[in-house]
Parts: structure tokens; C-alpha cells; sequence
């Protein structure tokens, strides 16, 4: 590393995510809910471009995409202020839109110019209209954190006070970031299906299994709040113990595969303090689905005589780093070489991940992760890997495809961003999305490739 | 002739003010044309007398509803972001770069059009934070320069302008300045910051204009007579096949052009373009300041407009009397396959969704096959153009040669009005050229045809090629029935009873209602 490398420059090449107001797609996650970009011109189509185009190409909904309402900020809103172009668009948005709930988020330049949307909005919450602020310019945080702050905004704003009892086995789901991981749609039906299956009343807040905004209404009556991700929603469900005295149960591992998924539900329903009878019965249907399947993988696993990879290289956010480095390690046997997390995890969560991946991965494998976003040194630390079995794996996003084709290795995308990967419905976790997830990185091995 | 450039200053006068572009507006093309005054903008542009007059500012319908839409930064990521051999800095919070993934792709097909080997672009964000905001950014910019140099030794390195640095007064003219002599290779400032224009179309003559300044060569030692600068995107390389006949080579500017590309720009022979939108600005200034003439003509699309250009490029090169003989050769190669084409359209109607000049060279091609447009859609209109040649009067072109368009609409990237648009006119499919657009359309019973590759439709085979492509979009209309049957989009019955597209404009009382709740 050269002196200007080592000063580590807080530049970045090669993006791995969007920008806070990139989180008007979290809103589009949430059914008949509106999002109000209030921002420049550029930055809805950049920043959907890559969340919802340039990433598995998983496509849009509703008020998402092109018809998203934005402000477009002009010149003269710059220099005369913006509040009268957002007030047309509020009111133009309330008057043509179908929709239960609208979200102001307002990006770098109302936020400079020092527009008073909470006082704008505000005339429009004491109307009775269902609408909502947040502030979400591009320099205070990535799509991540501006997820965090949407979601908080809607609770404080919409949600509001509650005082009437929780209900025992009413779970909160919080989990990844709606849009970013190409397979949150997949994934959250998975992670749905398994806890409904263990016996819990699941209010799903985002993507396809979501009923809409009533589900936001529902969230103070849960038992309590289930974070699934290494960090994000943990600010959430902090800000909701505070709100609604509602407790949560941190689990920082996607499960994959039937052992971490049986052992999460157990982890689940132990907290809960629900019945065991039904999530009993649930592990075992389901672990005797996921064996029978992958006995018939294993004869592939144990007979495929043309070369298979054996190390591994990954590049993603904290959640699915760890999710599918754990299952590659543990379950498969596969060697990671190097993980590189890329989400600019906040400080505070860096230390315990280090520590699942050096001590809970798997007996008797330990690796030091990397916490990098800048795309030119995660570049440079998968060029540096020896490979030393067969065809190296590299799990990563588009940006890597030259490198892979140099190294010669077998490359599939898993994070933002993917442009070599088309995703209808897909899920990589849990007991089904685990067989889907062997399906595919075998299928990059068989055949003359 | 007058400078229609200046080339003085680092900024450029966005498209409004030099222009006069609009992006509302709703009438018959014809109107549009009278309204516009090409030619008295024209006469201005070259230097005329006062008397001829501006051509008086357009009316413009404003919208209170504004969707997803396009920037001048964006426009300079997918242009000088795709250069091979120069860096990109986006001087801006991380999110003003969320869109370079796709440009790389972009670039990779472009590479792949052109024949050239394979890379990824090379960009940087300064990824300003909020203390950035309030301390400013000069020194992460100036690290940002060093670092652009050792990672990836570019030939010039750029600097992108965007909302947040231009708001808190970042002076990326005086940083490049000041870098230039340490890193060795010119620093190019671009003040290409989204609020600066209503219309991203200012972005193109922002990137041409740092190109301009600072790569092209102003002395050149020797001329290239074989050579023609094509104003261009990342197209297939067809201009070939089509001045080939003619002993040209063609230079592409600028995206997946080299350095060394766009320094010869000023020893062609000639400039011209596939789109005038795009290209009048460096063509331009090419003609004026590097004396390197534009092709003054039609554009190259349909046959007429194919015929006039192949002409006008052959009279500078001094092929007049072969280009008669290839014209009339392509006429006749064509002939049979476009009548099939023909009887193939017959009866059906399609509807242009693009930028303006482009939207011109589509409609002529469309009409060549045989299908009617009731109707067109544009993102902008530029009453004139900056190389405002006799012409290049595209949509005067047009209407001349294919007849009036009943309705022609301004306006940029609004989705929410497509429900109206298409209730007014038949369509039976939908070319569009801009992300956000195709698939809201696709929610309306209609196939759309995302037309990505934009030399597809230039040239004699370029009229082929849309009716090949447009077999199979027609069929794809099952898709989009199917789709209609069972989603819809997020407006509510009384938009979707509405007529007028630009009601929220027009009905001032639209907002009583809420208004009224409100207190108003
Ligand atoms: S902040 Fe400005 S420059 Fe950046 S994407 Fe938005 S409109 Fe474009």
C-alpha cells in the first residue's frame, strides 16, 4: 500500500450502495404507502437505478420508480427556498395517488438550504391527512441508515402513542433492508413462513407478505421485536423498547440451512416463552424435507468428478457476509479465503462481528473480515488471495465480474450491484432458500465451464 | 459568423437561457414549429441583426407534480464516467454516485458495440459527509485528485460539480487549477450540478465543453481527411457500414472514447451526429473555434433524411457524383424487404417517448414502415439548436416530410400523465428512451420498446432494423395485456377518468379540496 492508500482515503470508487434518501424505496416496500422525494432531479433515478435496476434487476412497484413523485429541485428553489414546490407536490401527490400513507424524504439540497419541512408537513398531519417527514440528505448516510430513519419517522409520526396491551406470540419482524439485498422479497417470505410455522403471529412490515400500513399500526401490540441482521434495525428496535416498553431479541444471523434454521426458531420460541409442541413438530417436517433433498445433492457433491470450488471469497453487507460465509463454511465445507463487508457497518457493531468470524463460524475456521466500501481496495484485497484449491468461488457484486474473469473463477453476484443477475422470486435462507442457494453455486460448477 | 460558443469560462448557460428549452408543453406539432421560430433563433445564433429578433420565450406549462427523473450530473457520469483512459471525480455525498453501476454496464456493452477490450469505468466519489458540508470538502478533493492519478494513471481527470458542493460554494475551478502542475494531466472542473438546469440535456454541453476546453487539440499539425467526428452515445458502430462507401473513418465522442479520441476531434474533417439534442453543442464548437464544419442537414433517418445527409457529408469530402450511385444502390436494396415491413404495419400506430431531436429521427423511421403517430411524446424541446444550421431544423424536417403530429407533448419524465396520453390517440406500441417510463407504460395494456442501443434506427438499414425489433415487441403485447388485467398503477379512479394530462396545470381549482382541509 502506497502513503496515499494508507492515509485511508474516505473516498470511494465503485459503489456498493445508495445514498439516505435512496430509502424512499423502503417505503415502496411498504404496501399503499407513498413515497415524497423531496431531493434533486438525479438523485431518485441514481439511486433507484441501483437498488431496483442494477441489482438483479428486481424491478419496482406502485409509487416506486418512474412513478415516484420527487421535487426536482431547480435553481430557483435553491435560491428562494423549496417550500412552495414541495407544498405543490404534496398536494398534487394527495390529490392523484392512491395511497394510505405518504413519506416526505428530503435529501441533501432541502436539507442545505434549510427548507422547514417539518413545519410543511405538519399543516398537512394537523389536516388528517396520513403523511409523514424524514430527513434523509445523502451526507448524513448511506441507503442503510436512511432506511433506519424512515422507518423511525413513520413509527413516531404515524404509528404514535399506544397504552393497550401486547399480544403473546406477536412478533414484529424486522430484517434487511427492503430493496437492497436482491432476494429481501425471497428472504422475508422465507423468514415469515418459518416463524408462522413454528407457531407465531408474524406482522411483516415489508415486501410481498405485507398487508399494508395497518401492519405499521399493529406494531405496539407485539410480544416483542425480532432483529435479524447484524445491525441494521437494532436502532429501531432500541427506539421502540423506549416508545412502546415492547423488549427485542437481537439474532445478528440469517440462519441457512436446516441446523442454524432449527436452532434459530428454538432461539426464537425460547424468548417468547410460546408452546414448543407446534415449532417441534414445524423443525421436523421441515428438517426431514431439507434431507431428503440433500441426500440426492450429496451423490452430485460426492460423484461429480470435473472439478468443484473449494475457497471462497465474499463481498456483501454485514447480514448476508455473514449469513452465507457461515453456511458455506459450516454446512458445505467450503474454505473462505476472505470477507469483505461493505455497508459502512457502524463502529459499534464492528467488534462482535469480527468476533463471530474469527470464534462462531465453524469449528475449527477462523478468518479476520474486512471492513471496506471503498471498491478499488476490496478489489485489491481479492487480487491478493492465493488460491491454493481448484477454481476459486468469489461471491460478490457486478463490479467484481472482470476480476473473477481474471482469476478465472467461478462468480455469482450477491450483493449491490448485480447486472449479471435477473431475480423474480428468490431466496437464499432459511431451509428452502439454502437448497436454492446449493442450486445455484453448483450450477456455476457443472457443464464446461 | 458569431461564437455560438464561449469557451472562456469553465460554466456553461444552461439550455433555458441559451435555448430557450421548455419541458411542458402540449399542442400539435405544427403549432410547436410556429411558436419556436427556428430560423429568426437562427439567424440569431449566427451572428444576425437584433432585428431578427430572440424568437419570444415559449409558453411553458409547469407542472406542481414532478416524478423520477434525470440530472446534468447523471448525464456527465454516463458520458465522460465512460471514457476509457480518464477519471471521473463526482465531488458530492456517495449517493450523487449510486447510478455508476450502471453506467459500467452501460460502458461494458459499449466496449463490446465497438470492439474494444473490456474494462471497468473509472470513478471516484469524494463521499462527503456532513461535516463536509460545513468545514467544505477542498482537501478530501485534492486527496481524491492524488489518489485518481496513482490508482489509474489517467490521461485527464475530471470533476464533477453536484447539488450539496455546489450549495456550500465548493471552488472545484480553483483545486483544479492548483493540482494540475503536481498530477501532471489537465484537471477538468465541470459544473454539471442537477439544480442548475430544469432539463439534464444541459449535462451533454457541460461534458463537451470540459472536452473542449482542456483534450481537444487547438493546433492541430496535421488534418485527418478520411476521418469524421461522430457525436455519439455507445451505439453499435453502424455509422461505419453507412460512410464507408465514402472513404470515412469515424471518430465516436465521447462515450467509450479514449483521450487520444477526442484530442484528434479537431483534425476531422467533418462533425456530425445521430441526434441533434446531443450533438449541436461540440459541433458547434468545433465549427466555430476549430474550424472542423458540421454536417448542416437533416438528420440520418428514413430515407429522405438518410438521402440529404449522405449528401451533405459527401460534398465535404468531394463525393458528390459517387454518392448518387451508392444512394441510389441502397434505395434499391432495400426496397424489397421494406415493402414487406409495410404490409406488415399496416393499420398500426405507435408512439415516440424520447428526447427531441431524437424523437424526430424515430417518427421518420416509423413513418417509413408504414405505422402512424398520432401522437409523440418529447422530454424537452429546444426551439433551436446550438449549431442552428439552415438544416437542421429537426421537427420542421419531420412535419414537412411525414405531416403534421395532432398531438405533440412536451414533458419531462411524467409518468402520472401517461394514463391520458394514451387515452387520446391509438397506440399500439411505445418506443421510449429513458429509464422509469417503459414500464409504467407497460401497465397500460401497451408493449414498449426500450430502445437502448440508439444507432439502431439511423441509416437505410436502420428502418430495417426497427421493423425486425418491432415484430417482436408487437407480440409482446400479451405481456403487457396480462399485466393490465391484474396490476395497477398507484393513481387513484379520478385521475385515471381524467382526459387532460396536464389537468393540475390547467384547472386551477384542482387543489380545492385539500385545500379547503387545510384551511387554505
Ligand atoms: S444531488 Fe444533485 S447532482 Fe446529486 S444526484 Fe441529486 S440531482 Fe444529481
Amino acid at each position: 500500500m502506497s502513503e496515499i492508500q494508507k492515509k485511508k482515503p474516505s473516498v470511494i470508487s465503485d459503489v456498493r450502495y445508495a445514498c439516505a434518501v435512496g430509502a424512499t424505496n423502503t417505503v415502496v416496500a411498504i404496501k399503499g404507502a407513498v413515497p415524497i422525494a423531496n431531493c434533486s432531479p438525479g438523485c431518485q433515478l441514481k439511486t433507484t437505478a441501483m437498488l431496483t435496476f442494477e441489482n438483479g434487476f428486481q424491478g419496482s412497484i406502485a409509487a416506486g420508480g418512474g412513478n415516484m413523485p420527487s421535487s426536482n429541485a431547480t435553481e430557483n428553489d435553491v435560491v428562494f427556498g423549496g417550500i412552495k414546490t414541495l407544498d405543490n407536490l404534496i398536494k398534487s401527490s394527495l390529490k392523484i395517488y392512491d395511497g394510505d400513507l405518504f413519506v416526505v424524504l428530503t435529501g441533501c439540497t432541502g436539507e442545505l438550504i434549510g427548507d422547514n419541512v417539518p413545519d410543511l408537513v405538519g399543516k398537512y398531519q394537523k389536516a388528517g391527512y396520513p403523511i409523514v417527514y424524514a430527513n434523509t440528505a445523502g451526507f448524513k448516510g448511506n441507503n442503510l441508515y436512511g432506511h433506519e430513519v424512515v422507518v423511525d419517522a413513520i413509527i413516531d409520526q404515524f404509528v404514535g402513542d399506544y397504552s393497550g396491551e401486547k399480544k403473546k406470540g406477536l412478533i414484529n419482524l424486522w430484517f434487511e433492508t427492503p430493496y437492497y439485498n436482491q432476494n429481501w422479497r425471497g428472504d422475508y417470505q422465507e423468514l415469515a413462513r418459518i416463524l408462522r410455522g413454528a407457531g407465531f403471529d408474524v406482522n411483516v412490515l415489508f415486501g410481498p407478505e405485507n398487508p399494508g400500513v395497518e401492519a405499521w399500526k399493529r406494531i405496539p401490540q407485539a410480544q416483542f421485536n425480532l432483529v435479524v441482521s447484524p445491525w441494521v434495525g437494532v436502532k429501531n428496535a432500541e427506539h421502540l423498547q423506549k416508545k412502546y416498553d415492547q423488549p427485542y431479541l437481537h439474532i445478528p444471523e440469517i440462519p441457512v440451512g436446516e441446523e442454524a434454521t432449527t436452532k434459530f426458531i428454538r432461539q426464537v420460541v425460547e424468548y417468547a416463552g410460546i408452546d414448543k409442541k407446534q415449532s417441534e413438530e414445524f423443525i421436523k417436517q421441515e428438517a426431514s424435507i431439507y434431507y431428503y433433498y440433500l441426500e440426492h445433492f450429496s451423490e452430485f457433491f460426492a460423484e461429480y468428478w470435473y472439478g468443484m470450488p473449494s475457497e471462497f471469497v465474499v463481498t456483501a453487507d454485514a447480514a448476508y457476509a455473514l449469513a452465507y460465509s457461515k453456511f458455506l463454511a459450516d454446512q458445505i465445507g467450503l474454505i473462505p479465503k476472505r470477507v469483505i463487508i461493505t455497508d459502512n457497518t457502524p463502529a459499534k457493531f464492528r467488534p462482535a462481528i469480527t468476533e463471530y468470524f474469527k470464534n462462531n463460524i465453524s469449528e475449527g475456521v477462523s478468518i479476520d473480515v474486512d471492513f471496506e466500501e471503498d471498491g478499488y481496495e476490496v478489489e485489491k484485497l481479492i487480487e491478493s488471495v492465493e488460491f491454493t484449491a481448484g477454481k476459486p468461488l468469489i461471491l460478490g457484486t457486478s463490479w467484481e465480474l472482470t476480476l473473477a474473469n481474471k482469476k478465472g473463477a467461478l462468480f455469482f453476484e450477491i450483493s449491490t450491484p448485480s447486472s449479471e443477475t435477473l431475480i423474480v422470486n428468490r431466496s437464499h435462507i432459511g431451509y428452502k432458500g439454502a437448497l436454492q442457494f446449493l442450486e445455484r453455486i453448483y450450477s456455476a460448477s457443472v457443464g464446461g465451464k | 459568423m458569431a461564437n455560438r460558443i464561449n469557451l472562456n469560462m469553465t460554466t456553461v448557460e444552461n439550455r433555458e437561457l441559451r435555448l430557450g428549452t421548455i419541458i411542458g408543453w402540449d399542442g400539435s406539432a405544427k403549432e410547436l414549429i410556429e411558436q419556436s421560430a427556428y430560423d429568426e433563433r437562427s439567424i440569431k445564433k449566427h451572428g444576425g441583426c437584433k432585428g431578427a429578433g430572440q424568437g419570444c420565450r415559449l409558453c411553458e406549462l409547469q407542472s406542481p407534480l414532478n416524478q423520477e427523473t434525470m440530472c446534468s450530473n447523471a448525464i456527465v457520469q454516463c458520458q465522460i464516467g465512460n471514457l476509457t483512459d480518464c477519471v471521473l471525480i463526482n465531488h458530492a455525498p456517495i449517493g450523487c454516485s449510486s447510478e455508476d453501476a450502471k453506467f459500467n454496464l452501460t460502458m461494458h456493452m459499449g466496449l463490446a458495440r465497438r470492439g474494444k477490450p473490456q474494462q471497468n469505468t473509472l470513478n471516484i466519489s469524494t463521499n462527503l459527509q456532513e461535516k463536509d458540508m460545513v468545514f467544505g470538502g477542498a482537501a478530501k478533493l485534492r486527496q481524491a485528485i492524488r489518489i485518481a492519478k496513482e490508482r489509474y494513471n489517467p490521461k485527464a481527470i475530471f470533476i464533477a460539480m453536484a447539488c450539496a458542493t455546489a450549495i456550500t460554494g465548493e471552488d472545484i475551478d480553483s483545486v483544479a487549477e492548483e493540482m494540475e502542475p503536481e498530477v501532471g494531466v489537465p484537471i477538468i472542473p465541470l459544473h454539471c450540478e442537477g439544480f442548475r438546469s430544469k432539463h439534464w440535456s444541459t449535462g451533454f454541453d457541460v461534458a463537451f465543453h470540459g472536452v473542449l476546453r482542456q483534450i481537444v487539440e487547438k493546433h492541430p499539425k496535421k488534418k485527418q481527411k478520411d476521418l469524421i467526428n461522430i457525436i455519439a452515445l455507445w451505439g453499435t458502430d453502424w455509422f461505419t457500414d453507412l460512410l464507408k462507401p465514402l472513404g470515412l473513418r469515424v471518430n465516436y465522442l465521447l462515450d467509450c472514447a479514449s483521450f487520444e479520441e477526442i484530442r484528434q476531434a479537431s483534425e476531422a474533417v467533418a462533425t456530425t451526429t445521430f441526434c441533434e439534442t446531443l450533438g449541436g453543442y461540440m459541433g458547434a464548437a468545433l465549427e466555430d473555434q476549430f474550424g472542423v464544419p458540421q454536417i448542416d442537414a437533416p438528420q440520418p433517418y428514413g430515407i429522405k433524411g438518410t438521402d440529404a445527409w449522405l449528401r451533405a457529408v459527401a460534398k465535404v469530402v468531394g463525393k458528390e457524383k459517387e454518392v448518387e450511385e451508392y444512394i441510389e444502390s441502397e434505395h434499391k436494396r432495400i426496397a424489397p424487404k421494406l415493402e414487406e415491413y409495410r404490409e406488415y404495419f399496416k393499420g398500426k400506430y405507435g408512439m415516440v417517448l424520447t428526447g427531441s431531436a431524437y424523437a424526430h429521427g424515430l417518427i421518420s423511421v416509423l413513418a417509413e414502415l408504414g405505422i402512424k403517430n398520432e401522437a409523440a411524446l418529447v422530454f424537452h424541446h429546444d426551439p433551436v439548436y446550438d449549431g442552428a444550421g439552415k438544416n437542421q431544423d429537426t421537427l420542421k424536417e419531420l412535419v414537412e416530410t411525414y405531416g403534421d403530429i395532432p398531438h405533440y407533448t412536451v414533458s419531462k419524465t411524467r409518468a402520472f400523465q401517461l394514463p391520458q396520453l394514451l387515452k387520446r390517440v391509438k397506440t399500439d406500441f411505445l418506443i421510449i428512451r429513458h429509464p422509469g417510463l417503459a414500464s409504467v407504460a407497460g401497465h397500460l395494456g401497451v408493449p414498449t420498446f426500450a430502445l437502448g442501443d440508439e444507432h439502431i434506427p439511423i441509416g437505410y438499414d436502420g428502418i430495417l432494423r426497427v421493423g425486425e425489433i418491432l415484430k417482436g415487441v408487437l407480440a409482446r403485447t400479451k405481456f403487457n395485456k396480462t399485466l393490465q388485467r391484474h396490476v395497477r398503477l398507484p393513481y387513484n379512479d379520478w385521475w385515471f377518468s381524467q382526459t387532460d394530462p396536464f389537468k393540475l396545470t390547467n384547472d386551477k381549482d384542482v387543489f380545492k379540496d385539500i385545500e379547503e382541509k387545510l384551511g387554505e
